[in-house]
């Protein structure tokens, strides 16, 4: 074993005490003082707390290591979650029994689905989130998770040893070095840093180096990766200033008010915890010219906006909004920050102005006259590692048995960083028992977009989910996604609970047997009008209708169909979930079905397996001319599938892989005949005697 | 015969099992053989399938948007196999190189009709012949075949019977041909195939091949799809199979050119301008759906071209404030009508057969080379007759000259250029530009050169601009097809044949004595045979493969219309759009993005 670097600065790393047992005396490795887990994850934000708690759920034994114990689930940028194409990615984690769904319908202050009229394919569950709530839940959660020990301190190094020579790598993850000089031993380590590696505040022209306002950055680690050979690259993004609540005049402003009911996040959840009534609303204020005037006379004032990194195009800080389109009124939401909070989150006022200015400028827009503020906002500038260098199942390229998830991955949001900890959570627990990675396709779900997407085509600006980049939304909906993951999660990764995994088979029975129930329906349109008349059904031609037909009809839902014919239909109209999801089945029952199709050719591309050991750069008996090689050598995609969507691998270069890896098969095949022929015929004679 | 069992069943994600392809004997093919036949009933009736103009739009052309280079298909190939998604993803990559970003995130632009799309195209070789052979693969290949022959039952298995072919919608004759049927798996590709042998005029093949296109489940195919299709099926042995990517280069490529030739004038300004209409629509529809409540999506922004459209946030009890006109406006009005303009504009145009921009047959034969070099005289010499005015005067030639010619028995195209030089008057830089356009869209390129005057810095030039690089192999490692001729060989000093040790292959001429022609000639034969070997490239599939995308994106604007909800919508949006990126190029989920965040402030 070596160490790439020497031991960081000391810095003291105390262990909370109901954890300090398990860790001193944890370890089972040679060295009788050195903890050993089998799944170590750095860090406790979303990505990190999601990570620990799936790798403990698969059964691995998995030690979170954090700065902060009392930071774990801090939610530092926006008081919510979910939202468009987010709120499909929540559905998701929750389907693999992920945490953030579940602890949000316990801390929610304001729940509401956006895009309700524009189909279910696209709504969005989005909740503002109790910041307090939040991280208490969530701690309680991860501190009471069987298998799972928190530790506080700052990993500095890693260690590294001789890679395993069936796998891919140039190195072996085995452990950590913490700031204090002392080691932790693991089978595989998740880094999930965030903003922390090189993290970098920015108020005004002042420059400080802070993961989060407040907390240290990790300068030692992100130096290691980059010594390793990791590529990397910086972003950027930023948050408003916090106003103190009082000092709003909301009477004058616009008011939003929760859904009733509420919407769970949850699919093992039937209701959230907070009646409609007792949650609190929204406002909504604009900015004016003042505002532009301020932000561009103090461009000079100003690094963040005008350093060359890149930020993202969609969640511009008000100083791009101005520049970009100027003369424009711009929405400001003021979010409530928790039921017991002093607090204002003013959505849309993303600003790194000098503090003074931030304040000046909040006091001349509508409703905030008076405003105080009680933090100003800032610019975080940080490290990210190109994405190119992971596999779809988070493990590096180089270093195996390392997993990266969440910021460090170039994404932004926090959901973006729970899926991509549940996948790295399970795929460093499954690489600890010598078990297949657990990969989502790009037709299974969000979470299979986003890796795809990442790991494909890498990103320079920090990546967001949106629905526009799932070419088969249509199937992947947040309705269906128990449906589409919770069985692989349970049979595959064993990530899912019992009583998930029954609920949600007990849910894909249910729906069957209801579709072809509606299917085996069937009356002539007249009868059908006649039967609902609310309904908006022609009767002019009488043409025979299946009941799946009639469910199609904007203004028909179960209960009317249950209504108009009760015997079978009443019982399907029993579990609200149950009815709703027949409905959106109905709707897109004829698009999806060409849609399959599509999703069919999709998957056996993916089927076809890429060895992953291929050394493209040296590879001979293969026409591949050197940019491809490159481009294959630098992503290393897994299947032929992935491979077609690396942008410049040629239609001719994925003729001559395919043939390549056929010949090779061939040739393994010839090799290994004889004895599979000898398998066959023992097979065969074990099969005649159990007929006898 | 072998033919291995070759389903994948091993479990998803485990290595693919070995899969022979074994060489399956195509003697099937082969069994029909002669046959007599009557006279076409109607030869000479005007081509069906003209491409009509409509003036051009005024809208501004978005730059950048439409990049027809390097575009195939994507459609999946329907087999029983594991092979089945080869052609997807082979064609998926084939985008790659030209639009690096753009493609790779297609969204779900196209469908495969039903379970599986059943390909046709023109078997037969280009050009003038007796008869022509159309040829089917898939599952809807005896549905095709009855469809045109109804009511007919299928003729029985590899037997040539004669029918009355007729088109399905208007019932109107079409030919007297002998029709074959080949069942799956005995067939070239191993999937149901159906034969056509059709008397060879252009207006009954494009009869033919428009009549296929209206049956439902069929589609043109794309470039070597037959080929891949056999491949999938373990009709082709691994070492046939190592010409294939080779193939696929070559068609895509020839394709690519064809598709160039095609969106070159106001054909191309029409399609790309509906193509830009199409993607800002779904874009705009896209951020509705993805950025208008979470995002607060600024109304103002939308406010464009004095349509006043906004779209209401989905929020009870918000009024808004008066600065902001808001209009409740589902989908997003704008979209809405443009998509509606955009499929009148498309009706029209798909109805409209009278006027037409013939797509020219034929290889395109590019004559280029440095001023006075004497490719006007070739030109004159290959067509046999005074195509171009020749004088001993450098820039002679000024416009491209077009002049149709029969070479070494291929329809060809052939294009006099201006010389290639700079420094010169305003009228014979434009012939440059002309010049140089052209020789990017040539499938075949002739560089002339003087032989007496190869050390001048225009011959120079030539070699190192024009020459040398069409030898180099591509990024997508295919080459430029060109023959360099030296040509005023007379003017040589007898018996000297090492003109230069390092110049390229080279064929020696004189159009002045004729001396070298035939030489000449032969090297074009060859050149041309290879070019015009597949005739699924053809102008009449390229016609019937434009009328194909057109009357694709027509129905799912259809869909558009019906859509009930806004999802439904965008996936007819995109599936529009997904047909006539196979006209423009792009089509990528990136390109709808850019749109979006240049159009619209998005952000919190």
């Amino acid at each position: 074993m070596f160490c790439i670097r020497g031991c960081g600065r000391r810095v003291a790393a105390c262990l909370t005490k109901q954890h300090l047992a398990s860790v001193r005396f944890g370890g089972d490795s040679a060295a009788p003082w050195t903890p050993h887990f089998d799944v170590v994850v750095i860090g406790g934000g979303h990505a990190g707390t999601e990570a620990a708690a799936a790798a403990a759920r698969c059964g691995s034994r998995t030690l979170l290591l954090t700065h902060r114990v009392d930071t774990i689930g801090q939610m530092s940028c926006n008081p919510s979650f979910g939202g468009i194409g987010k709120g499909h990615l929540m559905r998701e984690v929750d389907a693999l029994d992920g945490l953030c769904s579940r602890i949000c319908d316990q801390s929610g202050i304001h729940y509401k689905v956006l895009n309700r009229r524009k189909g279910p394919a696209v709504w969005g569950l989005r909740a503002q989130i109790d910041r307090k709530l939040y991280k208490q839940n969530m701690q309680k959660e991860i501190l009471n998770t069987p298998l799972l020990t928190v530790q506080e301190g700052a990993v500095e190094d890693l260690i590294l040893t001789e890679p395993e020579p069936e796998h891919t790598g140039k190195y072996r993850v085995s452990g950590v070095v913490l700031a204090d000089g002392s080691k932790v031993y693991a089978e595989s380590v998740v880094l999930t840093t965030g903003t922390f590696l090189r993290g970098m505040i920015v108020i005004g022209l002042e420059m400080h180096p802070a993961g989060r306002l407040g907390d240290q950055p990790a300068v030692g680690l992100a130096q290691t990766l980059e010594k390793l050979g990791f590529v990397v690259g910086r972003l950027k993004t930023g948050t408003p200033p916090r106003i103190a609540k009082e000092s709003v005049n909301f009477s004058i402003l616009n008011k939003q008010t929760p859904d009733n009911p509420s919407i769970p996040f949850s699919f093992i959840n039937q209701t959230v915890w907070i009646k409609p009534e007792d949650q609190l609303p929204c406002y909504l204020t604009h900015t004016n010219p003042r505002v532009d005037e301020i932000v561009l006379e103090n461009l000079h004032l100003n690094c963040h906006v005008k350093e060359t990194t890149r930020g993202p195009r969609y969640c511009p800080s008000i100083e791009s909004k101005v520049l970009r389109f100027p003369n424009r009124v711009h929405q400001v939401w003021l979010e409530p920050e928790g039921m017991d909070s002093d607090l204002i989150y003013p959505q849309g006022l993303s600003v790194t102005l000098p503090a003074e200015l931030q304040e000046k400028m909040i006091t001349c827009i509508r409703g905030l006259e008076n405003a105080k503020m009680i933090q100003p906002g800032y610019g975080v500038q940080y490290d990210y590692m190109d994405p190119r260098q992971i596999s779809p199942s988070l493990e590096t390229h180089l270093v195996q048995r390392l997993f990266f998830a969440g910021q460090i991955n170039g994404t932004t949001g926090y959901e973006e960083a729970a899926a991509q900890g549940v996948i790295a959570g399970i795929n460093a627990s499954l690489r600890v028992r010598h078990k297949p990675p657990f990969v989502i396709s790009r037709t299974e779900g969000y979470i299979g977009v986003l890796i795809d997407d990442l790991t494909t085509l890498g990103t320079n600006e920090p990546y967001r989910m949106f629905t526009s980049r799932a070419e088969f939304r249509l199937s992947l909906r947040p309705d269906n996604a128990d449906s589409r993951l919770t069985f692989r999660g349970y049979k595959e990764a064993g990530c899912v609970s019992q009583q998930r995994y029954e609920r949600a088979s007990w849910m894909k029975s249910s729906l069957e047997e209801g579709i072809s129930m509606l299917k085996s329906i069937e009356f002539l349109s007249t009868k059908w009008k006649n039967l609902i008349p609310e309904s908006s059904i022609s009767s002019g031609k009488s043409l025979p209708l299946r009941a799946l037909d009639v469910l199609k009809y904007e203004e028909v839902d179960m209960e009317l169909l249950a209504r108009a014919v009760p015997e079978p239909l009443k019982k399907y109209t029993q579990c609200r979930e149950l009815a709703e999801r027949l409905k959106i089945e109905a709707t897109y029952e004829s698009v999806l079905f060409h849609q399959q199709q599509e999703i069919k050719e999709v998957q056996r591309d993916e089927a076809l397996q890429l060895p992953k050991d291929l050394d493209y750069l040296t590879l001979k008996d293969i026409s591949l001319s050197y940019e491809v090689r490159e481009k294959l050598h630098f992503s290393r995609p897994q299947t032929i599938g992935a491979a077609s969507r690396i942008p410049g691998v040629t239609a001719a270069a994925i003729v001559n892989l395919l043939r390549f890896v056929k010949t090779t098969q061939q040739r393994q095949a010839a090799m290994n005949r004889v004895p599979k022929t000898d398998q066959q015929l023992h097979d065969t004679d074990r099969l005649e005697e159990s007929q006898l | 015969m072998l033919l291995e069992e070759h389903h994948f069943t091993a479990p998803q994600r485990a290595s693919p099992r070995l899969l022979s392809l074994s060489l399956a004997s195509r003697s099937e093919d082969l069994q029909w053989m002669g046959g007599t036949f009557s006279t076409g009933p109607n030869d000479n009736r005007e081509l069906l399938s003209t491409l009509p103009v409509t003036p051009r739009s005024g809208r501004n052309l978005l730059r950048g948007l439409a990049d027809p280079r390097g575009r195939v298909g994507r459609r999946g190939a329907d087999c029983e196999s594991m092979w089945r998604g080869l052609w997807t993803l082979v064609s998926r990559a084939a985008r790659g190189p030209h639009s690096p970003r753009l493609c790779t995130r297609q969204g779900s632009g196209y469908r495969a009709p039903g379970s599986g799309a059943t390909i046709f195209a023109l078997s037969s070789g280009q050009g003038r012949c007796g008869i022509a052979v159309i040829r089917t693969s898939g599952p809807a290949s005896g549905h095709a075949l009855q469809s045109l022959t109804a009511p007919r039952d299928l003729p029985p298995a590899r037997k040539a019977c004669l029918r009355l072919l007729s088109d399905p919608r208007s019932r109107e004759p079409l030919d007297r041909a002998l029709v074959l049927w080949f069942p799956g798996p005995q067939s070239f590709t191993g999937e149901d195939c159906a034969e056509f042998h059709v008397h060879g005029g252009p207006a009954v093949v494009s009869g033919v091949l428009q009549a296929l296109g209206s049956v439902p489940g069929l589609r043109p195919a794309e470039a070597g799809e037959f080929t891949r299709r056999a491949f999938a099926h373990g009709k082709l042995s691994l070492t046939e199979v190592e010409g294939l990517a080779d193939l696929i280069h070559a068609e895509t490529e020839a394709q690519r050119r064809q598709a160039l030739r095609q969106l070159d004038g106001e054909l191309g300004d029409l399609c790309r301008g509906w193509a830009e209409t199409l993607t800002k629509a779904l874009a705009h529809v896209e951020a509705y759906i993805d950025f208008s409540e979470d995002d607060n999506l600024e109304e103002g922004v939308l406010d464009q071209g004095g349509s006043p459209w906004g779209w209401e946030a989905e929020t009870s009890g918000i009024q808004p404030p008066q600065v902001l006109l808001l209009s409740l406006s589902f989908p997003p009005s704008t979209a809405d009508s443009e998509v509606r303009k955009l499929e009148v504009a498309l009706g029209v145009h798909l109805r409209d057969a009278r006027r037409g921009q013939r797509l020219r047959s034929g290889a395109h034969v590019v004559v280029a080379g440095p001023p006075n070099a004497g490719k006007s005289s070739l030109v004159n010499l290959l067509s046999r007759k005074p195509v171009s005015i020749v004088s001993p005067e450098p820039g002679t030639t000024r416009d491209v000259l077009e002049t149709p010619v029969d070479l070494a028995g291929f329809p060809a195209l052939l294009s006099d250029t201006a010389g290639l030089r700079e420094g010169v008057g305003p009228v014979e830089q434009e012939g440059v530009r002309r010049a140089q356009k052209r020789l990017e869209q040539a499938d075949l390129i002739l560089a002339v050169l003087d032989a007496s005057d190869l050390a001048s810095p225009a011959s120079c030039n030539f070699l190192d601009t024009v020459v040398i690089p069409a030898g180099a192999r591509n990024p997508n490692g295919s080459r430029q097809r060109l023959l360099l001729v030296l040509n005023k060989s007379d003017l040589l000093p007898a018996g000297r044949s090492d003109l230069h040790p390092d110049l390229p292959s080279h064929l020696l001429l004189s159009c002045l004595t004729g001396e070298g022609l035939d030489g000449l000639l032969e090297a074009l034969k060859k050149e041309l045979a290879a070019l015009c070997g597949d005739p699924s490239t053809g102008p009449l599939m390229t016609r019937s493969r434009y009328q194909h995308h057109l009357q694709g994106c027509l129905d799912a604007l259809g869909q558009y219309k019906q859509a009930k909800d806004l999802a439904l919508a965008a996936e007819a949006l995109r599936v529009a759009r997904g047909h006539l990126s196979h006209l423009t190029g792009g089509g990528g989920t990136e390109e709808i993005l850019d749109i979006i965040f240049r159009d619209f402030c998005v952000g919190k």
